[in-house]
C-alpha cells in the first residue's frame, strides 16, 4: 500500500465511469490529483448489467486515471445507485447498568446495534447506518455522548440498505480487476460531502443527484441524514424520451439533449426550431424547439413531483434552509434549477464540488461530484480513525464523523 | 422423503378434495387436455369432447364423449358453429353424464372453429344447469387465421360470457409474441397449450391446497368477475435463494401478466403464495411488498397462502386478476397490441340499424381512441356501414375505394410514429374499425360541413395506444405508484408532441 494518504474514489455510472485520484494532506484538505472517465457501457439504471462489458470500461477509466495522476492505483471507494436502494430512520435504545452511569465508546456500539435490530428484506443488506442524534435519558440533540452521565442511552440513525446481491455485483466488477474495495458508499452520500458544507446540512438541504440512470437524493435537516433514496430515473430516460417522441437514434437525441435541451417551457420563439445536423455536415431534419423542451420538460417534472411527494411524507419543507442543490450531469439542462424552485417551492441551484484543491476544472463538473465526494468521503473515514483503518467492514459500519 | 411425513400432512385433507372436472372441447380443448396429462394433473377428472372421432381417439383424456353422432358421423364440424351447435344439443345427455358431481368445471376450448365456438356454450350452459361453477379457458385465433373466425370466435366468447361464471381469455396473438420470430407455427400453439394448462393446473392447487389462509371459491369467483374484460394471470415458481423474488418475477413475466403493468388497473387481485415447510414469514412479506409496487392503493388483495409438503424448497405464486370491460376506454389505457383489441370495438362503433355513414360522434369518445388512435390530425374517419345499401348512398364510392388504396400508404410515414406503433397496426384497424379510412384528399369527394365539425371533436381524445419503452424494453422496469417510469412521460400523459 505504501501511502496511506492517497485517496481513490470510483463511481460506475450508467452514463460514464469516473476515476478520482486525491491526496490528503497534513494540513487536513484534500488534493485532487488526477481524473480518469470512460464511457461506461452495460451499466442500465446504475446497475450492472453486462458483467464482462462493465468491467473493461471500469479497467479503462482507472488506467486513464493512473496515466493522469502518475500514480497506482490499487484501492478504491466505490459508489453504489440504484432504484433498489432504500433507507429509514430507527432508534436503538440501550440501558447502562447499575453500577455505572458514564457512558462509554462500548455503550455508543451498544446502541448502534440494537438500532440496526430492525427487519430489512432477507435479501438486502445495510449500506450505512448514520448516526443523527444521541438522547441521553430523554434530553435531545445530544452530538457526542461519551463522558456524559446518564441511564438511558438512545440514538436515532439513518439506516441505508439495499439489495445485496447488486451491491456485490459492483464489488466483485472492481475485485476482479483486480483493485482492493476499501468501502461502498451510496452516491448521493457521497455527493452531499462535495456539495454541502457542514453550515449548509444544519440548515437543512436537499441534495438532487440527478445522473445518467438513476436520481438520488438525500436530505440533511440539523446536520443529519434524514432522508434518502433513490428513483430509477435519469439522463437515459430523457435521452429515450426525445428519440421516441422526436423519432431520432439514441446518439442524435443524446447530442440534441446536451446541446440545445432546456426544461423551461414557452421561452422560445413560435415555430423556432433546431436543425439537425447530419454526420456530413448537411442540414438534416428540423426539430421544433418546444417541442423538444415539452419532452424533456415532462419527464423531469415527473421525477421532482415524484420525489417530492416521496419527501412530503414527512412534510420535511419546514426544515430545509438552505434550499435544494442539484447535481449529476442532468444538473446541466437549462433550467433546472428553476424548475425545481417551482414544483418543491424552496430556492434551488446547480451545485458544484468546491472545497478542494487541485484540478479545479474538475470540480466545475457537477458530472464528478460523486466521485469527489467520494475521496471526500473517505478522507473523513481516515481522519476519524486513522487506528482502525483496514478494519474497515463493507456492510458494517459506523461513522461518527459522517454526517 | 422420511422427513416430509414428518412434516405437516393434514388428515382432513382427503375429505376436503373439491370434485374438479376439466372438459376440453374440440381440437384445441383437447390440445390443452394432452398438455395438462403431460404436466401431471391428479385433482380433477379430464373430459375430451370433440365431434372428430379420429382427433377423440388420440386423446389421452380419461373420460371422452363423441358429439354429434348421427350428424358428423363421427366427421368434424368443418368450421360450422351451426354444425357444432346441434351436434352439442344431441349429446346433451352423455355430456351431462360426463360433467355429473363436479362442484367446479373447466371448460377448455379453442374459439373460432365448429365444435368450440358452436358446442362449447352449450356444455357451458349444461354445467351451469347442474349448479357446479364454470370457468372457461378460450382461446382465440391468431389474427391470420381470418377475420371470419375472429368473428366467431367473438361471437361465442360473448355467449360464454354471460353463461359462465368466469371466462379466461387467451390471445393467440400475444402468445405469438412469447415465441421467437423463428419459431414453427406448431410451437406457437405449443405456448398457448402450456400457458393455459399451467394456468389451469395452478387454479385446481390454488383451490385443492389446503392454505393457512385459505383461498376459497368466493375469492376465486371475485378475483375473476370483471365484466367479461381481460383477464390477468400469472404464475411463477422457484427454488433458489432469492426464492421470492423471482418466482414474483416470473409469475409477473407471464404472457397475460404484460409484466404487471396491467396490475395497477385492477380492482382486485388474488394472490397465492405456496411453498413447502420452509417458507418463512419474511419471505411472505418481501414478495407482497413487491407485488403492492405494481398494484394501485385502491385493489383490494384476496391474500392466501398455503404450505404443501410436495413443494419441498420450492415457492409458488398465482397471481389472478381481471380487469373489467374492454369497451369502455379500456383499450387505450392498456397498454397491449393493437390487434388483439381491435375486434371489440369495432361492434358498438357501427350501430347496426343505422343506415348511414356511422360519422364518429361526441357521444362515445370511449370507443373512438382505439379506432382512431392512429389516425392524426387531419385525417378524417368515416365509418361506413359495409351493407350494400348504404354503399349505394355513398356517392362517388368506387372514387373512395380508389384514393383510399394510395392515400394509404402515404400518411403513414409521416404521421404515425413508426417505433410507438407497429406498422401492422394501420392495416388492421383499417380492416375492423370500418371498412374506409378517408384520407384529407378524398374529404372533398364525401365531405359535408357537418362531419368536419365531429371531427374537431374526435381530436380533442386522440390518444396513443401501445406504449413503449424503447431503450429500456430489456432492463427491469421502474414502477413507482403503478406506473411505468420507462415509457415516456408524454406519451403516459397523453400529451401530444407534434
Amino acid at each position: 500500500m505504501g501511502n496511506n494518504d492517497l485517496m481513490v474514489g470510483l463511481e460506475i455510472g450508467t452514463s460514464k465511469i469516473c476515476v478520482v485520484v486525491g491526496e490528503s494532506r497534513p494540513d487536513g484538505t484534500t488534493k485532487i490529483l488526477g481524473v480518469g472517465q470512460a464511457p461506461s457501457r452495460g451499466v442500465r439504471k446504475g446497475e450492472i448489467v453486462d458483467f464482462e462489458t462493465a468491467m473493461k470500461c471500469v479497467h479503462e477509466a482507472v488506467v486513464d486515471a493512473e496515466q493522469k495522476s502518475d500514480v497506482m492505483i490499487r484501492s478504491v471507494y466505490v459508489g453504489v445507485a440504484g432504484a433498489h436502494i432504500q433507507s429509514f430512520n430507527n432508534r436503538g435504545c440501550v440501558v447502562l447498568p447499575d453500577d455505572r452511569d458514564e457512558i462509554d465508546e462500548e455503550d455508543i456500539e451498544d446502541v448502534k446495534i440494537s438500532a440496526r435490530e430492525v427487519s430489512i428484506p432477507a435479501q438486502n443488506a445495510f449500506l450505512h447506518s448514520i448516526i443523527q442524534h444521541y438522547h441521553v435519558d430523554g434530553q435531545d440533540g445530544i452530538l457526542n455522548p461519551i463522558g456524559m452521565l446518564g441511564q438511558k442511552l438512545e440514538a436515532d440513525f439513518h439506516i441505508i440498505h439495499g439489495v445485496r446481491t447488486r451491491i456485490q455485483n459492483t464489488i466483485r466488477c472492481v475485485k476482479e480487476l483486480p483493485l482492493e474495495v476499501e468501502d461502498v458508499v451510496f452516491t448521493a452520500l457521497a455527493s452531499a460531502q462535495v456539495i454541502l458544507t457542514q453550515q449548509q446540512k444544519n440548515l437543512g438541504a436537499l441534495v438532487i443527484d440527478m445522473g445518467g440512470g438513476t436520481t438520488d437524493y438525500i436530505l440533511y435537516v440539523d446536520g443529519a441524514v434524514r432522508q434518502s433514496g433513490a428513483v430509477g430515473v435519469g439522463g437515459d430516460h430523457i435521452t429515450n424520451d426525445i428519440s421516441m417522441g422526436l423519432r431520432i437514434p439514441m446518439a442524435r437525441a443524446e447530442k440534441l439533449k446536451i446541446e440545445e435541451g432546456s426544461v423551461i417551457l414557452g421561452n422560445c420563439l413560435p415555430g423556432e426550431t433546431v436543425v439537425l445536423k447530419d454526420d456530413s455536415g448537411f442540414a438534416g431534419k428540423e426539430i421544433e424547439r418546444e417541442t423538444l423542451n415539452t419532452i424533456i420538460h415532462l419527464r423531469v417534472r415527473e421525477t421532482f413531483e415524484l420525489l417530492k411527494r416521496t419527501l412530503d411524507e414527512e412534510s420535511f419543507i419546514n426544515y430545509v434552509g438552505e434550499g435544494i442543490f442539484i447535481t449529476g450531469g442532468c444538473s446541466l439542462l437549462q433550467g433546472i434549477d428553476h424548475l425545481a424552485e417551482e414544483i418543491f417551492e424552496i430556492p434551488a441551484r446547480v451545485a458544484r464540488a468546491q472545497t478542494m484543491s487541485g484540478l479545479t476544472s474538475a470540480f466545475q463538473n457537477p458530472q464528478l461530484s460523486t466521485a469527489i465526494g467520494l475521496i471526500k468521503y473517505a478522507q473523513a473515514v481516515q481522519a476519524d480513525r486513522p487506528q482502525r483503518r483496514g478494519l474497515t467492514r463493507i456492510f458494517s459500519r459506523f461513522i461518527p464523523g459522517m454526517r | 422423503m422420511i422427513q416430509l411425513n414428518r412434516n405437516y400432512t393434514l388428515p382432513e385433507r382427503e375429505d376436503d378434495i373439491i370434485p374438479i372436472k376439466v372438459i376440453g372441447i374440440g381440437g384445441a380443448g383437447s390440445n390443452v387436455l394432452d398438455r395438462v396429462v403431460l404436466d401431471g394433473m391428479d385433482q380433477a377428472d379430464l373430459i375430451a369432447a370433440n365431434t372428430d372421432v379420429q382427433s377423440l381417439a388420440s386423446s389421452v383424456a380419461a373420460a371422452k364423449v363423441q358429439l354429434g353422432r348421427s350428424i358428423t358421423h363421427g366427421l368434424g364440424t368443418g368450421g360450422d358453429p351451426e354444425l357444432g351447435f346441434t351436434s352439442a344439443c344431441e349429446s346433451g345427455d352423455e355430456i351431462r353424464a360426463a360433467l355429473s358431481d363436479a362442484r367446479l368445471i373447466f371448460i377448455c376450448a379453442g374459439l373460432g372453429g365448429g365444435t368450440g365456438s358452436g358446442a362449447g356454450p352449450v356444455i357451458a350452459q349444461s354445467a351451469r344447469e347442474m349448479g357446479a361453477l364454470v370457468i372457461v379457458f378460450a382461446t382465440m385465433p391468431f389474427s391470420f387465421e381470418g377475420k371470419r373466425r375472429a368473428a366467431q370466435a367473438q361471437e361465442a366468447l360473448g355467449r360464454f360470457h354471460q353463461l359462465a361464471d368466469a371466462v379466461v381469455c387467451f390471445e393467440n396473438d400475444r402468445m405469438g409474441d412469447m415465441v421467437a420470430p423463428k419459431a414453427g407455427i406448431h410451437q406457437a400453439f405449443a405456448v398457448a397449450d402450456m400457458t393455459i394448462s399451467q394456468s389451469l393446473r395452478s387454479i385446481v392447487n390454488l383451490i385443492q391446497r389446503p392454505g393457512i389462509l385459505r383461498i376459497g371459491f368466493d375469492d376465486l369467483l371475485a378475483a375473476l368477475r370483471g365484466g367479461g374484460g381481460r383477464c390477468l394471470f400469472g404464475y411463477g415458481e422457484s427454488d433458489s435463494d432469492n426464492r421470492a423474488h423471482e418466482a414474483l418475477a416470473q409469475a409477473l413475466k407471464n404472457p397475460l401478466m404484460d409484466r404487471g403493468r396491467m396490475l395497477g388497473e385492477a380492482s382486485r387481485v388474488l394472490v397465492q403464495v405456496a411453498g413447502g415447510p420452509a417458507m418463512t414469514l419474511s419471505e411472505v412479506e418481501i414478495l407482497m411488498r413487491e407485488l403492492n409496487k405494481h398494484i394501485s392503493e385502491h385493489t383490494q388483495l384476496l391474500f392466501g397462502t398455503a404450505v404443501d409438503g410436495r413443494m419441498g424448497a420450492r415457492l409458488s405464486v398465482t397471481l389472478i386478476s381481471s380487469l373489467a370491460c374492454e369497451t369502455d376506454e379500456r383499450p387505450v389505457q392498456n397498454f397491449v397490441p393493437v390487434e388483439s383489441f381491435a375486434p371489440p370495438p369495432a361492434d358498438p362503433i357501427v350501430p347496426a340499424p343505422e343506415p348511414e355513414i356511422a360519422v364518429v360522434q361526441e357521444a362515445e369518445p370511449e370507443i373512438e381512441p382505439a379506432a382512431a388512435a392512429p389516425v392524426v390530425e387531419r385525417e378524417q374517419v368515416l365509418q361506413v356501414e359495409p351493407t350494400p345499401s348504404i354503399q349505394s348512398l355513398v356517392p362517388g364510392d368506387q372514387v373512395t375505394e380508389s384514393e383510399m388504396v394510395e392515400a394509404e400508404p402515404e400518411p403513414a410515414p409521416e404521421k404515425t410514429p413508426p417505433r410507438i406503433i407497429p406498422p401492422k397496426k394501420k392495416p388492421v384497424v383499417a380492416q375492423k374499425a370500418g371498412p374506409e379510412q378517408i384520407s384529407p384528399k378524398s374529404e372533398s369527394v364525401v365531405g359535408k360541413p357537418k362531419q368536419e365539425k365531429s371531427v374537431a371533436a374526435k381530436q380533442e381524445v386522440l390518444q396513443f395506444e401501445p406504449l413503449t419503452r424503447g431503450r429500456f424494453e430489456k432492463s427491469e422496469p421502474t414502477i413507482v405508484e403503478g406506473q411505468d417510469l420507462d415509457v415516456p412521460t408524454f406519451l403516459r400523459k397523453n400529451v401530444r408532441v407534434k
